[in-house]
């Protein structure tokens, strides 16, 4: 599954500093950041961006601190309660996989979004605000020490922590922010997403100090702080050769970082494993919601490409901690009846979480004919028995979806079900649609003798066994499926360009305050020219003409149900302008109920909790972890006692037992 | 057009009685031979469907053409009637006038043996006749074993038909004609040969386009297109040495037409080079099939085969029972395909028989 919108704001570079890297240059004269220690630069990476700063001097604004607004609130979110246990144990080594070797250790570029990420950026590096993961539109301070926002409510204010440090021993400094943003908006950067992310939503960058800037952004939002606030400044003196062909230099550099961990050279054992080891006097590891994480001294990343084996190491001892959120392992593989676990070595959590998670389902391209058809599309609805998938394929662990926002609370639209699978239903539906007649193999077919027949396009082996079900069920409402399995990337490919006629997918979704529309349903993602203004192709729906006859599919978006609906749309807009929470939630559940009404999105399943096992020497804080963990270890909030570690391997010898049992933790349950 | 004859050739009677004299050979023929029938009846013996219905004094044999729904036996549904169900039904009736007949096995492979219950391997339960127990989605295993062997056996008969008949007219024109004509096939075959096979299948199977899809035909023309090559050696020298015999010369003389020499006096003289083969042709296409579904690159799901099952049951060891079905099937057909294959050698042996002795 490819993430549609990558983890936002958090990019950072987690390379490390080759020793002696660059040779000195003469400091950037252009920013007024003096007395910054002076970084070394290759001139290359230095001159372009003094060029870059003189031609954009509306975007990179300089101002004295003189100038900063009075009488901003600035706040640093102390006063909502840390979630991680500040008791936890400092040491030791954890034991943990990743299913393939880095391909990379750059966070940005090709092959980036591997899975080593999480632990060179998402999980580990700190941004300038963190929204905090157990209430909702809460934040705390990650890299500033306080931050406020402007009275316009489009602009941030931050001042950075004067302790923060790159694990080289320099300070973050506002250098560092000015080379962040033109780093993300570079052409050299080779990455089109992140470059039209900072163009659209980051307009202006005023830098006041060493240690104070701003950032301003298009519109006001309830949630500025979190969802402009949270992203992460990379090491300028770390890239003083960037530039053209920086992708190659830099696939295996070592660049400083702000997080807890780091990744050595000498700890990267090729194909086998990497293990990132603590940095020592870490700036953060004090701070408030900081304080009890990032435990372990080192974090050994095993490199086990089929889960199956991974499960087994697992059970062996090879690895602390294990995910088990598929039934085969939870019921099968690691039962309350495996030695280990009824003696207690092993124990087994249960969490539920309150996220949105990926929102599986069946996509319809209405551009296929008779898919355009929403008859045909609501019997596909009553004849698709995601019930049964999650009760019986699943073992009642997930659930159907309602509605496109499940997982974003009170966000959600409050009346709307899905469609029940239901055959008399769903031949009621083709009936209208005009299958009327069933032939010799159970199929429907319309006067034209055309059969009910849709190939359902997927990808990766994860589904092979659950299509086979649905193709089975569909047939009692005389629909048949095809199915089509095709390899991760080619599959994607696929639906990304439009060309299948239902896709079983998912998008990973961010978490945040309220759920996005534009990118899976305005009609600009569908067609090129669906709208026309003043004669010109707009990619605005307000004030333009409809066109009745879009033919210029757009491809590589996320419209995979190419819908294009004006009314829509219309909506969609103005919820993206929408200032207000009660705004945005009307507007939310407009858009819902439409979504609904076309029918174009057969809702699927949610796991509504994680669940995994971890050797009794891994201690987790009492309410176990966080309520927006999509991962347990995503938060590092776990720590390792060293004797029980010892205890349990002499108890594994001698057949010594412990109390056991599930631990369930289901405050967060519920959306 | 030769087969007649070539049955009335006493040479040829001598060899099959020689084939049978191997007595472990022929018994292993006799059981394969049994399987390939059964298996062709595959759907009177595992099927969801019913063999014999009797309903309200008609008569029903349900088993090929068209489906039965519910509403035709009294049930309130539109799609495909339940037989099982409809056993259970009539049997609680107090009037026993309406029975169903069902096969042996009354699953057919794809569909959800357990309705009502979780997805997840059960062990061989007699009392539900899933004789060899289910798969991960609740299907019989047995079910699966059998259509998968008969889809195996009719992708090795299609293979082997393909991959001869392009083999065996390619070496034979090469070996009649010698010269430019062979070395330039030979290349070719060379690098040909050299692409490497497996990748071909994984970047083909990617990319086959939508509407075509991944099915049997597919498969097997990709695999036919890298395996011809083996056979054109072994018929290159075969006609190399033939074509220097005096027959060959007569029938040049008698104004015979190159096809005419080829496939009418060639060939059968070449025949027993190609009949042992086959049965180790049989059992490396099979092994093939078998391979690219257990990388998942075969047939799409849900098509009963092999290589699935043995997918599943590595991922699923704490179920032996779906391995061990899927390999004892395998190592059984193809133990006895080698066995066929090594009498066939020996009976066929031109040592023993040859016009030249």
């Amino acid at each position: 599954m490819r993430p549609p919108f990558r983890s936002l704001p958090l990019l950072a570079a987690a390379l490390l500093l080759t020793a002696g890297c660059g040779p000195s240059a003469p400091k950037d004269g252009a920013a007024p950041a003096t007395g910054t220690a002076a970084a070394p630069a290759a001139p290359e990476m230095e001159a372009d961006l003094k060029r870059t700063l003189a031609a954009e001097p509306d975007f990179y604004v300089f101002k004295p601190l003189a100038e900063l607004p009075a009488g901003l609130a600035w706040q640093d979110g102390a006063a909502l309660p840390e979630f991680a246990d500040p008791n936890a144990r400092k040491g030791g080594t954890f034991s943990y996989y990743i299913p393939d070797f880095p391909r990379t250790l750059r966070t940005i570029g090709p092959d980036a979004t591997g899975g080593i990420r999480p632990y060179l950026l998402d999980y580990v590096e700190p941004p300038f605000i963190a929204p905090h993961p157990n209430v909702a539109g809460g934040a705390y301070a990650g890299l500033v020490a306080s931050w406020a926002v402007g009275p316009d409510g489009k602009t941030i204010y931050y001042r950075i922590d004067p302790r923060a440090r790159w694990s080289d021993g320099r300070p973050l400094t506002t250098d560092d922010v000015i080379f962040t943003l033109y780093f993300m908006r570079s052409p050299h950067l080779n990455e089109p997403w992140y470059n039209d992310y900072y163009k659209k939503y980051y307009r202006q960058l005023i830098v006041y100090d060493r240690l104070t800037f701003a950032t301003v952004h298009p519109e006001r939002k309830p949630d500025l702080a979190v969802r402009f606030g949270n992203w992460v400044p990379y090491p300028r003196h770390a890239y003083a050769d960037f530039g053209p062909g920086w992708i190659e230099r830099f696939q295996w550099r070592e660049t400083p970082k702000l997080g807890a961990y780091e990744l050595k050279a000498k700890d990267i054992d090729k194909g086998r494993a990497v293990t990132l080891s603590r940095v020592k006097d870490w700036w953060a590891a004090d701070k408030r919601f900081f304080r009890g994480r990032y435990n372990p001294d080192r974090y050994r990343l095993e490199v086990i490409r089929d889960p199956d084996k991974a499960v087994e190491a697992f059970a062996r001892g090879d690895l602390d901690l294990m995910p088990l959120n598929l039934p085969k392992y939870w019921y099968e593989t690691l039962p309350e009846t495996h030695p280990e676990v009824a003696a207690g070595r092993i124990l087994r959590y249960k969490f539920f979480n309150r996220t949105p998670r990926p929102d599986w389902g069946l996509w319809i391209n209405r551009a296929k004919a008779p898919l355009d058809n929403r008859d045909v599309r609501v019997g596909l609805q009553h004849a698709s028995n995601i019930a049964l998938v999650c009760a019986q394929f699943f073992r009642g662990d997930a659930e159907q979806m309602q509605t496109r926002s499940d997982g974003y609370g009170w966000r959600m639209h409050p009346t709307i079900t899905a469609r029940p699978f239901d055959p008399v239903a769903a031949r009621a539906a083709f009936a209208r649609a005009g299958y009327t007649t069933q032939g010799e193999d159970g199929v429907l077919r319309n006067a034209a003798g055309q059969r009910l027949s849709f190939t359902i396009t997927a990808y990766g082996q994860a589904q092979r066994d659950l299509l086979p079900v649905l193709k089975q069920e569909a047939l009692k409402a005389g629909l048949e499926f095809k199915l089509e399995i095709l390899d991760t990337t080619t599959g994607w490919k696929k639906i990304q360009e439009k060309n299948h006629e239902i896709a079983l997918a998912a998008l990973s979704r961010s978490v945040e305050l309220y759920p996005r529309y534009w990118e899976m349903y305005h009609g600009t993602n569908a067609y090129a020219d669906a709208y026309t203004k003043d004669g010109q192709p707009s990619k605005v729906a307000t004030g333009a003409t409809p066109n009745p006859q879009p033919r210029e599919v757009v491809v590589q978006t996320n419209n995979m149900t190419m819908t294009f609906l004006p009314e829509l749309d219309r909506l969609i807009e103005a919820y993206d302008r929408a200032e207000t929470l009660d705004e945005i939630k009307r507007l939310a559940a407009e858009i819902e109920q439409l979504i609904h009404d076309d029918a174009a999105w057969v809702n699927g399943w949610q796991r509504p909790f994680l669940r995994g096992a971890a050797w009794r020497h891994v201690r987790w804080p009492a309410g176990f972890n966080v309520a927006q963990a999509r991962d347990l270890e995503e938060f590092f909030v776990h720590w390792i006692e060293p004797e029980l570690q010892k205890e349990t391997a002499e108890a594994r010898r001698s057949g010594r037992t412990f109390p056991g049992g599930l631990r369930t933790f289901d405050q967060f349950k519920g959306n | 057009m030769n087969l007649p004859r070539l049955r009335l050739d006493p040479l040829t009677r001598k060899k099959l009685q020689r084939f049978r004299s191997i007595r472990r050979g022929y018994v292993s023929f006799l059981i394969l031979a049994t399987a390939v029938v059964l298996s062709l009846a595959a759907e009177l013996l595992v099927n969801s469907r019913a063999l014999v219905v009797r309903h309200e004094g008609q008569w029903h044999f349900p088993t090929y053409g068209r489906i039965h729904t519910g509403k035709e036996f009294g049930l309130d549904y539109a799609y495909e009637v339940n037989y099982r169900e409809l056993q259970r039904k009539f049997a609680a009736e107090p009037v026993g006038k309406n029975w169903v007949l069902l096969p042996p096995v009354p699953y057919n492979p794809l569909e959800n043996c357990h309705p009502g219950e979780t997805f997840r391997p059960r062990p061989p339960d007699w009392a539900r006749q899933n004789f060899l127990g289910t798969d991960q989605i609740n299907r019989d295993i047995l079910a699966r074993l059998v259509y998968g062997f008969r889809n195996a056996l009719a992708f090795a008969a299609a293979f082997l038909l393909l991959t001869y008949a392009v083999g065996i007219s390619l070496g034979c024109l090469m070996g009649y004609f010698g010269g430019w004509f062979d070395l330039l096939v030979q290349r070719l075959i060379e690098i040909w040969s050299n692409i490497p096979f497996l990748f071909v299948v994984i970047i083909v199977a990617s990319i086959v386009p939508a509407g075509i899809g991944m099915n049997l035909g597919v498969l097997l023309a990709i695999v036919v297109l890298f395996s011809w090559t083996g056979m054109t050696y072994y018929m290159r020298s075969a006609t190399y040495r033939e074509k220097a015999r005096d027959y060959v010369h007569a029938a040049q003389v008698l104004g015979a037409s190159t096809p005419r020499i080829l496939f009418r006096h060639i060939l059968p003289n070449v025949l027993s080079t190609i009949v042992t083969f086959i049965p180790f042709t049989i059992a490396s296409s099979i092994s093939a099939l078998t391979a690219l579904d257990f990388l998942g690159f075969g047939l799409p799901p849900p098509t009963p085969s092999w290589g699935e099952l043995l997918r599943q049951g590595t991922s699923n060891l704490q179920s032996p029972w779906i391995v061990a079905s899927a390999f004892s099937a395998l190592v059984l057909v193809l133990v006895l395909v080698t066995f066929i294959g090594e009498a066939i050698r020996e009976a066929f042996d031109p040592k023993k028989f040859t016009l030249y002795q």
